[in-house]
């Protein structure tokens, strides 16, 4: 009876359950980025990928721009400009609260734009509200600004994310939680993997209607098609690949957007020196350049050409594409015209995107018909900021730039291609006397004109913005004018499967890492106490330490030398020189190196690893996040590999010499030769791709479930097993077979077992020693190896930290991480050593 | 295991780490067609009379970048191994010829570097150095110089207990005279057997560092960075991801099994597998 009542309302609970979660349309709603932001604070740094996950949904300004970038009301439903243009007064919303519950009002605003005017300010728009001498709360609904000189472009500068409203109570740390009044509330970060925000249920103005916001970084253009193409993700407003749009297109669950973007895409001269300031070299190379094929080649065929540093979309463009057009023999006779009748050599400088690293291939094809003999170098958007916007260490480069109306930098001779002509100066003077659209039209031809007449640049194409998204999907707003993805109104359309909601609970990560230290922390000093042989342990601890300290004075040397300023490269290209060095001194970069190395390591006995960089939390609990991953994916690889190699190694042994054995040899022979990232490669193209059996990649978290969890680790860990499993074998075989020569095998075979049971029973056993030895020194090289792997796949894991950490310049994490993987190896190989102790006496006499 | 398989595996592996080399000479005088003329109109063709392994995402023959890529392969794994050896065995060499504080350092060095996962370290060196062929040479060399400085020393301290280098030392002759006069040739066996699997070794580290972006920089071809370029067309042009891909292989395979093939031969000693 009573177990039939429980079965009942089981029942009646599901049955109540399942219509609820059947009914509802999709309310949750995963958004790709190319780029994770590196911390969460819109007013402290440059990067678009905060802007684009906060600005709008979890923080909110005085004003926002609309989609044809005119300033509409927000948090100030309406203002007055005194007649002077030096009063600006605000009348604030009224029932605003903080997502903290602080309430919004005047003191808000003085308290906001005051923190982003002071001196230990690292906000990017410093400069442009500076303008501003005064914030004064007249009343808790109003608030004046007085500026030092009228400034048009204020209420401009207040619609950008950089002067968001921030609350007194939280203000200290938005870069790990951040707290607006907007329509989303942040609810957590996944690094490397996702930011997670939920509506806030107390919004101020219309609630939103999704549930849940997911942001997902996927930079990898193979990564994104699979996320995209099997709907794990909703949206990816900038997609990454147009090489795969057309099949995307023909998908009538996925809609695709292209539109025009304000980025201009050119081949940057440095106009400063050698034969590139000479004018006839710079016009030989437009000759060359055959924008089509470039266009077509990078972009297949998305993006439009432009002759000039201007967007075709704009109302004064002029079409100056046909000012240079393609002709090789035209480029080799200027060339020798200004001396370089065999060519010249030039460096071209390539940043990350693939944009910039296809484009560049093609460019150096093309400029090498006309004898122009370019080296290609790619580097890491941290190099290219110090070495080509910063020295000026180039000779071309290929950048989108992607500020609307940015001609000004042509006018400043400092700038990175160092043009310098009187002629545009005057042209820019003219453009802030003209009076009206049409005048200023005209200066704004003459101006891209003299910019292409220059020949100052290539100018490849106009950046175009690949979208894809759900078809579903509706209402999700890219706004153009500012770097944000405004989410409030997007919804989906009909009726969708429920999701699996994910709890936020801390991961069992930390624990995993605590228990696996513990652990062989507590199986050294048991052994040790075991005392055989302690003098020859305790001459193997020496060396151990030892050699740990030496690898963490060259850890922290090779990071020493690598280029690129960390500071300089958080907060991009607009920061001031005052806010890099603010930065850099609260990041701890001032100091001498000897200083900064005994706190490094002093830091790390005390289990403190420092703070990374650019995530702006510790980077133990970073590193215990990914070890998370890393952790479970090598031991699911080592007992894959040990499960699979050893009975084909077992095998090859009971079958010595005969077919069997040869194919088996062979086969491992393969194995051992196949690269385990090609390996994956093929995985992702039959499983993923063909069959559909599980994601091409990236990591839902072990909160979101076992199952869904090992599903993604299966193809990663199959792939980093292969190559493993085929040493294994080959281990086992030639163990066993010299176990088959030993005494013992004789006996059992003389008691009347037959030579298979005697293998099975006695021999495997025996043998099983030296593999557990090769696998215990192979475990952390799995832990490592699984780099390559966890691009491939996208797992949030500790090689994929590392590398991202090294491109980004957060150096305390690369710092870090080694290090751990460092002492992983080294603790090993001394176990092994205590393992080999208490097996082989032999050694403990040797040591005394 | 019978005498005759051995050889086959010698054979099999000598003749393709020959092709090997030879596709790699080859590329420096003649590719079936130019790789550095873009035909973007024809990208991503399959295989056909004319382009026997296809066209890539520029519209350049595959096959005569997988040529290429040869001559990158051979080129990095080989200054690597030499590197490694150069400096590895010299080393190994001392130490097992003075023995004392000068074997014990370097040990010790070796120590600190086998502590390093390879991969990572090779990364780390070209995060500073700058990618490049030359900077993935150097990060795969500096592996490579503990790796023949163990051998080494292991293997001439064997050596040394041998009677007639203990009658060379009887009859008074220097430390370095015996070490270059009987350690030496003793030693070319092991190092040669070790070179080629550190070769082998060397080819798939630098088609991993191509394949991250950290290795040769175009327009030099390399077959890790044709796996990377592929990769991204693989719902596209599946086919791409497979060429590359079979050059490491059959190359690395081919060399593992010259490896394999030449110490059964050299060294008659050791057992075939360990």
């Amino acid at each position: 009876m009573k177990f039939r009542a429980v079965l009942g309302l089981a029942a009646a609970c599901l049955l109540a359950l399942a219509p609820a979660a059947q009914a509802t349309p999709k309310d949750t709603l995963t958004v790709a980025l190319q780029l994770e932001p590196p911390n969460l604070d819109p007013t402290s740094g440059a990067a678009v990928a905060t802007d684009e996950v906060v600005y709008g949904n979890v923080f909110e300004g005085l004003v926002r721009l609309d989609a044809q970038g005119t300033v509409k009301p927000l948090l100030a439903t309406w203002w007055e400009v005194s007649p002077d243009g030096l009063t600006y007064t605000f009348h604030l919303r009224d029932g605003v609260r903080f997502q903290d519950g602080t309430p919004f009002d005047a003191t808000i605003v003085k308290f906001s734009l005051e923190r982003a005017l002071g001196p230990a300010s690292t906000n990017v728009q410093k400069q442009a509200l500076s303008v501003i001498r005064q914030v004064e709360a007249v009343d808790p609904r109003t608030v004046r600004l007085r500026l030092s000189s009228p400034d048009s472009n204020l209420l401009y500068t207040l619609a950008w994310g950089d002067s968001v409203m921030v609350s007194p109570k939280s203000a200290g740390s938005l870069a790990t939680a951040p707290v607006g009044t907007g329509p989303f509330r942040f609810a957590s970060w996944r690094r490397g993997d996702t930011v997670t925000l939920v509506r806030d249920d107390g919004y101020w103005g219309q609630p939103a209607k999704l549930r849940q916001v997911k942001f997902k970084f996927i930079a990898d253009p193979a990564a994104a098609y699979a996320a995209i193409k099997t709907h794990e993700v909703d949206a990816f407003p900038d997609y990454p690949a147009p090489e795969n749009l057309a099949q995307l297109r023909a998908d009538p669950a996925l809609k695709v957007v292209t539109a025009s973007s304000e980025g201009e895409v050119i081949l940057a001269i440095n106009n400063r020196a050698g034969p590139l300031a000479d004018l006839r070299v710079r016009r030989a190379l437009q000759y060359a350049l055959d924008r089509r094929a470039i266009i077509d080649g990078a972009m297949y065929g998305y993006g439009t050409p432009i002759g000039s540093h201007f967007p075709p979309q704009n109302a004064a463009y002029v079409d100056l594409t046909g000012l240079y057009p393609h002709d090789v023999a035209k480029a080799k006779v200027l060339l020798a015209e200004a001396g370089y009748p065999n060519g010249l050599d030039l460096t071209l400088k390539l940043p990350p995107p693939n944009y910039a690293r296809r484009s560049g291939e093609i460019v150096a094809a093309q400029l090498a018909q006309a004898g122009v003999r370019v080296k290609i170098e790619n580097i890491e958007w941290a190099q290219w900021l110090d070495q080509v916007y910063g020295r000026h260490a180039f000779d071309l480069t290929i950048v989108s730039h992607a500020e609307p109306m940015d001609y000004a930098i042509y006018d400043k001779a400092d700038y990175y291609f160092g043009y310098h002509s009187e002629a545009f100066h005057g042209l820019m003077e003219a453009l802030k006397g003209a009076t009206d659209e049409g005048q200023r039209a005209a200066i704004l031809g003459q101006i891209q004109r003299r910019i292409a007449e220059d020949a100052v640049n290539g100018f490849l194409f106009q950046f175009p913005r690949l979208g894809v998204f759900d078809a579903r999907l509706k209402d999700f707003w890219v706004n153009s004018p500012t770097q944000n993805i405004d989410l409030r109104a997007a919804s989906f359309d009909g009726v969708g499967g429920a999701e699996a909601i994910a709890s936020d609970k801390a991961g069992p990560a930390g624990a995993i890492v605590g228990a696996v230290l513990a652990f062989a922390l507590v199986g050294g000093l048991i052994l040790l106490a075991v005392r055989f042989g302690a003098a020859y342990l305790g001459g193997r601890a020496a060396v151990m330490v030892l050699t740990l300290l030496v690898a963490s004075i060259v850890v922290f040397a090779i990071i020493q030398v690598a280029p690129g300023d960390p500071a300089a490269y958080m907060l991009g290209l607009n920061a001031s020189p005052e806010a890099v060095a603010n930065l850099r001194q609260q990041m701890g970069l001032e100091g001498s190196a000897a200083q900064r190395y005994f706190d490094w390591l002093l830091g790390m006995l005390r289990g403190d690893l420092g703070v990374s960089y650019t995530y702006q939390t510790p980077v133990a609990a970073l590193v215990a996040e990914r070890i998370g991953v890393s952790l479970p994916l090598a031991t699911l690889a080592l007992i894959l590999s040990v499960v699979v190699g050893a009975p084909i190694g077992a095998l090859a042994a009971a079958r010595r010499g005969k077919a069997a054995d040869a194919l088996v040899m062979g086969l491992t022979q393969v194995g051992v030769a196949i690269p385990n990232f090609w390996f994956a490669v093929l995985l992702v193209m039959v499983f993923s791709i063909g069959l559909r059996w599980v994601s091409a990649g990236g990591f839902p978290g072990w909160d979101a479930g076992l199952v869904p969890a090992l599903k993604a680790l299966a193809l990663p860990a199959i792939a980093l097993a292969a190559p493993q499993a085929a040493i294994i074998a080959r281990v086992t075989r030639s163990a066993l077979i010299d176990t088959l020569a030993e005494d013992y095998m004789r006996t059992a075979r003389a008691k009347g077992l037959t030579a298979s049971q005697a293998l099975w029973r006695h021999g495997l056993p025996n043998a099983l020693i030296p593999v557990l030895t090769i696998l215990g020194l192979q475990f952390p090289f799995l832990l490592a190896g699984g780099v390559i792997i966890e691009n491939v796949f996208f797992l949030p894991g500790l090689g994929r930290l590392v590398l991202q950490a090294i491109t980004q310049r957060d150096l305390i994490v690369v710092q870090g991480v080694v290090m751990l993987l460092v002492f992983a190896v080294v603790t090993t190989n001394f176990l092994v050593d205590v393992a080999y102790v208490l097996v082989d006496p032999r050694l403990r006499r040797r040591g005394s | 295991m019978s005498r005759s398989r051995l050889s086959a595996t010698l054979i099999v592996g000598g003749v393709i780490s020959v092709l090997f080399v030879v596709a790699a000479l080859l590329s420096l005088v003649w590719t079936p067609y130019d790789v550095t003329a873009f035909d973007i109109g024809h990208r991503l063709q399959g295989p056909s009379a004319a382009h026997w392994l296809g066209l890539d995402h520029f519209g350049r023959d595959i096959a005569s970048m997988i040529l290429l890529g040869a001559r990158n392969a051979l080129s990095v794994s080989l200054v690597a191994v030499l590197l490694g050896a150069g400096v590895g065995a010299p080393l190994g060499l001392l130490a097992a010829a003075r023995r004392g504080w000068i074997d014990e350092l370097v040990m010790r060095a070796s120590d600190v570097v086998f502590a390093f996962p390879a991969l990572i370290l090779a990364i780390l060196i070209t995060a500073v150095l700058g990618p490049g062929a030359i900077n993935a040479v150097i990060a795969i060399g500096v592996f490579n110089v503990p790796v023949f400085a163990r051998l080494t020393r292991g293997s001439a301290l064997s050596l040394w207990t041998r009677d007639y280098v203990l009658a060379a030392r009887a009859a008074g002759k220097g430390a370095t005279r015996i070490s270059l006069e009987h350690i030496v040739p003793g030693l070319l066996s092991v190092l040669i057997v070790q070179a080629t699997l550190q070769f082998s070794l060397g080819v798939i580290a630098e088609a991993g560092l191509s394949y991250v972006g950290l290795g040769a920089q175009p327009p030099a071809a390399s077959w890790g960075k044709m796996l990377a370029d592929a990769q991204t067309l693989v719902a596209v042009a599946p086919l791409q991801a497979i060429f590359p891909g079979l050059a490491i292989v059959i190359t690395v395979l081919g060399l593992n099994l010259l490896g394999d093939g030449l110490r059964d031969r050299l060294d008659p000693r050791l057992d075939e597998d360990r």
